[in-house]
């Protein structure tokens, strides 16, 4: 019975990576390839980022929020921005269009989080006979994530592939990137500063990672369209 | 020609980040077992244990079901639930309809007041008047005599586990919860969710050859120099150790414990006279604190037999110490030789003179002795056997039977009064003395109030509180206990010379071991939970997938997804 419940929540966590994949034309130009490197290069940016972590912040004893901590802490946050650069310019890929490839970057990204940062807690704590709400906020908290990181690789290609875009549009597409690069700086505000509970924070990130999506996508759109 | 070196650098650090990432799974996957209870609960087990073989009490330790509150439906089976009981809500109608005549139950936890948990020690003088306390004390006295045997001619065999545990926040939180459930009409089963308890305990075994040891402290008396035979002996006896229907429960401050602090009072007053050659009496002083008080104060019975001839019959009179800790005006002296008896007339008369100084009054009663039974109720007895002149100092009035009043859950610090102990230990002390330096008639006070002989009510008060902390079931001791070698240590600072006797608790007793445990409360969903939420999972993914399929491809493919799937390839080619 508590597998099961395991079951749930890991559908929930790493399902949508999945259907994202097979439903877009992602698996039709077979990208897996780029999303592994992309995973691979996550892998290594949160390895640096550990380092970094571990070499400028104090341990602090309580849980409360010290404003100075955190804006390191978003600093280093930044450097998940630099890797993402990595991967969606400096990795070689196969001829796939930009249109393809900056989701299968931010889909590899996205799994490889999910998959570091949730898999282990759900293994330890869905599988224990105690029944929490905590895992299944973990997974929905998985698939704004997911959003999340396709639109900051969308918004990603358009800042560094895209040469020939709108002038007007390009402080819109740095602000967005800046938002959505911090996050989960904003995210561990609420949590901890504003002392917001888990349902909460899970609902505001998903309300927000869906309006970052939309209007990525309209920023997207809107690049598209003098270049076709 | 850079590339190929770069991708093995690649694989190589994938490699490396996967082997920490495995051990870090494995890692936590060993926590798993440690660190998964939601509320973890002291409990103390019900007393497993067989009675010239026939067994009592609750014979399982492992529980593994539901919880149920008292307001579980009437036909529900109950076979895999525990009910979970306050003692406030208790009736006793339940108890006789579930534990006298055996309804199946998965298990049951009882909760009691806080008043009689044995670490409570700050609260307990704050609210010593409250009112109901005393229906509570009658419900779990009845309760523990229910379940350690039963009145009606079957035995209480509970097949199922039987535990206690202590009220507190996190408890009541959880039964709050599950009397909401039951009170919407569904018990909590595995279909329907709720709490789960578990206790993961291993199959009790019997404890081996208990063992039971006495003490035994000497005070000498002075030697007259005319005089060449042995001088006489008074002896003051108190079993120390408890029974009761939880063994780490049973601390006994009333019984057992308030003899046992009068014991080292009555000592270390003597220990001051004897000290200074001027005011050593003419009599040995022996002090006896002996163990297996509840099985027919067999321990006392070792001790006795284990003197030699002649300090045997040196003994003048004993004096046995049981329960004198919440007596309001009247003592009584329990004798089995008749009142009219010289010895016995002396003991009564020095008594009841001191009781009268003091304003309170001493009953004599006087039972007779059974050989062929082989029940003895009263200390004393055990000397009467031997044909030594004894009484037993009480409270009570009547002989306690078997396993009854033996410092169980009830008598806990809460309704022992230090103000008892020390009238006890001054009647005590001032009798001895006027026989001991025959001040018979004349009213002196030797150990009056604020001399240097004065009884001590700091001592007692916490000595009251360590023998009020310390379950002190004989079996379940450990050999060298740190508890006696605490009275040990205590009795040789007063008396010459002290011995410790071990011996083997006889025969008719078989105890089993493991109890207390800990109690992991788990909320648990229901299975139709889980297959609601697989449902909603579902079609929640392939909702998005059609969402996803629609914007990206259109809805002709998805519609061409279930029509013709091989005409996927040949579009795609």
């Amino acid at each position: 019975m508590t597998l099961f419940h395991f079951f749930n929540c890991a559908i929930l966590t790493f399902g949508p990576h999945a259907v994202y994949y097979s439903a877009t034309p992602l698996s039709e130009y077979d990208t897996l390839g780029t999303s592994i490197k992309a995973a691979v290069v996550y892998l290594a940016t949160a390895l640096v980022k550990l380092v970094c972590l571990a070499t400028f912040l104090k341990v602090s004893e309580s849980d409360s929020f010290d404003p100075y901590q955190e804006c390191l802490k978003a600093l280093i946050g930044f450097i998940d921005v630099a890797g993402l650069y990595f991967a969606l310019t400096q990795l070689t890929h196969r001829n796939i269009s930009q249109n393809h490839k900056f989701q299968a970057v931010g889909l590899g990204w996205a799994f490889a989080d999910s998959v570091l940062h949730r898999l282990a807690p759900l293994w330890v704590g869905a599988r224990g006979l105690e029944f929490t709400w905590d895992y299944i906020l973990q997974g929905l908290e998985a698939n704004a994530n997911l959003v999340l990181s396709i639109s900051l690789a969308a918004l990603g290609s358009l800042m560094w592939l895209r040469k020939n875009k709108p002038r007007t549009l390009i402080p819109i597409i740095y602000l967005c990137a800046g938002i959505v690069a911090t996050m989960p700086s904003i995210t561990s505000y609420m949590r901890r500063g504003l002392g917001w509970h888990l349902p909460k924070v899970v609902g505001f990130e998903l309300f927000t990672s869906l309006a970052m999506a939309l209007i990525s996508w309209q920023l997207f759109a809107a690049c598209q369209r003098p270049s076709a | 020609m850079i590339m190929a070196p770069r991708k093995a650098r690649e694989r190589e650090m994938l490699v490396e980040s996967m082997y920490s990432v495995i051990a870090l799974l494995f890692v936590l996957v060993t926590c798993v077992e440690l660190c998964d209870g939601a509320t973890v609960v002291d409990v103390y087990r019900l007393i497993q244990y067989d009675m010239a073989g026939v067994p009592f009490g609750s014979r399982l330790a492992s529980l593994n079901h539901h919880a149920a509150s008292l307001h579980f439906s009437p036909h529900a089976d109950l076979s895999r639930t525990v009910l979970m009981i306050p003692l406030r809500e208790l009736n006793m109608s339940f108890v006789k309809e579930y534990i006298v005549e055996r309804k199946p139950l998965g298990g049951l936890l009882f909760l009691l007041p806080q008043m009689f948990n044995l670490e409570n020690k700050g609260g307990m003088r704050i609210n010593h008047q409250d009112d109901g306390k005393e229906p509570l004390k009658d419900v779990l006295a009845e309760l523990e005599q229910t379940l350690i045997h039963s009145n009606v001619p079957t035995c209480t065999l509970l097949q199922y586990p039987v535990y206690f545990a202590f009220e507190n926040d996190n408890i009541h939180a959880v039964l709050t919860d599950i009397k909401k459930n039951d009170a919407t009409g569904q018990p909590a089963t595995a279909t329907t969710g709720g709490y789960k308890f578990v206790v993961s305990a291993p199959e009790p075994k019997k404890v081996v050859s208990p063992t039971i040891t006495n003490i035994q402290g000497w005070l000498a008396g002075q030697k007259t120099d005319d005089d060449a035979s042995q001088l006489p002996t008074i002896a003051i006896v108190a079993s120390y150790d408890t029974f009761g229907a939880a063994p780490a429960l049973s601390v006994g401050s009333d019984s057992s414990g308030s003899g046992v602090v009068a014991l080292l009072e009555v000592a270390r007053l003597f220990s001051l006279l004897y000290s200074n050659p001027k005011t050593r009496g003419h009599y040995n002083l022996l002090f006896g604190l002996t163990s297996g008080g509840p099985y027919n104060y067999n321990g006392t019975r070792k001790w006795l037999r284990s003197f030699d001839q002649r300090l045997r019959e040196s003994i003048d009179y004993a004096i046995c110490l049981n329960g004198i800790g919440s007596w309001e005006n009247d003592l009584w002296i329990h004798v089995s030789k008749p009142p009219e008896n010289a010895y016995i007339k002396q003991i009564f008369e020095d008594f009841s003179s001191v009781a009268e100084e003091l304003g309170f009054k001493v009953n004599l009663k006087h039972k007779k002795i059974n050989i062929s039974n082989p029940r003895v109720a009263w200390e004393h007895e055990q000397f009467s056997r031997l044909r030594v002149t004894a009484a037993t100092l009480s409270e009570h009035s009547t002989a306690p039977e078997l396993l009854e009043r033996t410092g169980g859950l009830v008598d806990s610090r809460h309704f022992v009064n230090e103000a008892a102990v020390v009238r006890s230990v001054k009647l005590i002390a001032e009798s001895l003395a006027r026989h001991i330096y025959r001040h018979q008639g004349k009213n002196i006070q030797v150990f009056a109030d604020n001399s240097s002989l004065e009884v001590n009510p700091s001592y007692i008060q916490s000595w009251l509180d360590v023998l009020s902390q310390t379950p002190r079931v004989a079996p379940f001791m450990l050999k060298d206990d740190p508890f006696v070698m605490a009275l040990k240590k205590e009795l040789e600072d007063h008396t010459d010379e002290v011995n410790l006797q071990r011996d083997v608790l006889d025969g008719m007793f078989t105890f089993y071991d493991s109890t207390r445990a800990m109690l992991n409360v788990y909320q648990v969903a229901s299975v139709t939970f889980d297959l609601l939420l697989l449902l909603v999972l579902g079609s929640y993914l392939i909702v998005l997938f059609s969402f996803l399929v629609i914007t990206t491809r259109g809805l002709d493919d998805l519609i061409s997804l279930f029509r013709r799937p091989p005409s996927r390839k040949v579009k795609t080619a």
